[in-house]
């Protein structure tokens, strides 16, 4: 199951009770969507709206702290996971995740948005059967989009 | 936060998992993670002999159960005894769903020497196959009793049967399982 990164992130959704959770199939190859999921520091701002920046070490570590700037110019530590086909950022607020697989020819590529703090998540569940598909869906079309510019 | 896991090597599995579920119930997404890694492979070991057929759909099932009911988990070091318990009965449910039962091969099934696991805690491909042919709720029964080592008692318990049903499906599947392999 670990295997398939997808599934993997629809189970941390589930336990999660992510607000945002999309997956789609993408006709676009794998080897040319997930370079821009996982190029965090330069595709991130453009895959995030309220995103102006995203500091991330280079390298290929799969263990790295990065700093989120917003466009306000607040700031916020995230831990990152990353590894071929996964994603999984956390900071003191929010949780984000990407997983993609090779799928027909094309893509399944899935994206997580969560809140963390037990306070947040009655609105997280409110707010995340209104919004959370519609912006994980943009989301998603984001990253196609900057997969094919590529 | 989170690198509960680092320990692994030294603490005992359900240690482990205690300490990631207590982090993960407060919300700690990479300790969730690092859980789901952790208790990926049992989950796979106990769904594939119960839904052989679709032991992928089972795996993933069982796992969406158990961390959608985390939050609900009271005592954190009993997590590995609740996952079998809601793994039991998502596999029981998917195998169900299919229902496919087909024939042996005689040929695969003189091969087999027994319900041994190997090293990692996994059946042999021959004996699965065997197993796969067994009626779903044979299956379960001979997987708790044989493989997890429950008494009669917890097996009634965990597929809310009575004992006495446990018992004759036990005495069942055990002959249908000879029958099978000494053919």
């Amino acid at each position: 199951m670990t295997s398939d990164p997808v599934r993997r992130l629809r189970v941390l959704a589930a336990g999660l009770h992510a607000g945002m959770y999309a997956e789609e199939h993408l006709p676009l190859p794998y080897e040319r969507v997930w370079p821009v999921a996982a190029d965090l520091r330069d595709e991130l701002p453009h895959l995030v709206p309220f995103l102006r920046e995203f500091r991330v070490p280079p390298g290929d570590a799969d263990r790295k702290e990065a700093l989120a700037v917003g466009r306000s110019g607040l700031t916020e530590a995230f831990e990152v996971r990353l590894s071929p086909g996964w994603c999984l950022m956390q900071s003191r607020l929010v949780v984000g995740g990407m997983a993609a697989v090779p799928e027909a020819g094309g893509t399944r590529f899935a994206v997580l948005g969560a809140t963390r703090p037990a306070a947040l998540r009655p609105a997280q569940w409110l707010y995340g059967r209104l919004l959370g598909e519609r912006r994980g869906r943009a989301f998603v079309r984001r990253v196609a989009e900057r997969a094919a510019l590529r | 936060m989170c690198g509960q896991g680092e320990d692994a090597s030294r603490a005992e599995p359900w240690e482990t998992a205690a300490a990631l579920v207590r982090a993960a119930q407060g919300g700690d997404a990479l300790a969730m993670d690092e859980l789901l890694v952790l208790v990926s492979p049992y989950v796979t070991r106990l769904c594939r002999p119960i839904a052989p057929h679709d032991a992928a759909d089972a795996v993933q099932e069982s796992l969406l159960a158990v961390f959608k009911g985390l939050r609900g988990l009271r005592d954190p070091v009993a997590f590995y005894a609740w996952v079998r318990t809601v793994t039991v009965r998502e596999a029981v449910r998917v195998a169900r769903r299919t229902g496919a039962e087909e024939p042996a091969d005689p040929a695969g099934l003189a091969r087999l020497g027994g319900l041994r696991a190997d090293a990692d805690g996994d059946l042999p491909a021959d004996v699965r196959d065997v197993l796969a042919r067994l009626p779903v709720r044979h299956r379960a029964v001979l997987v708790l009793r044989e493989l997890e080592g429950l008494d009669e008692a917890a097996v009634a318990d965990l597929l809310g049967v009575s004992q006495g049903t446990v018992k004759s499906r036990l005495h069942r599947a055990r002959s249908s399982f000879r029958k099978a392999w000494s053919r």
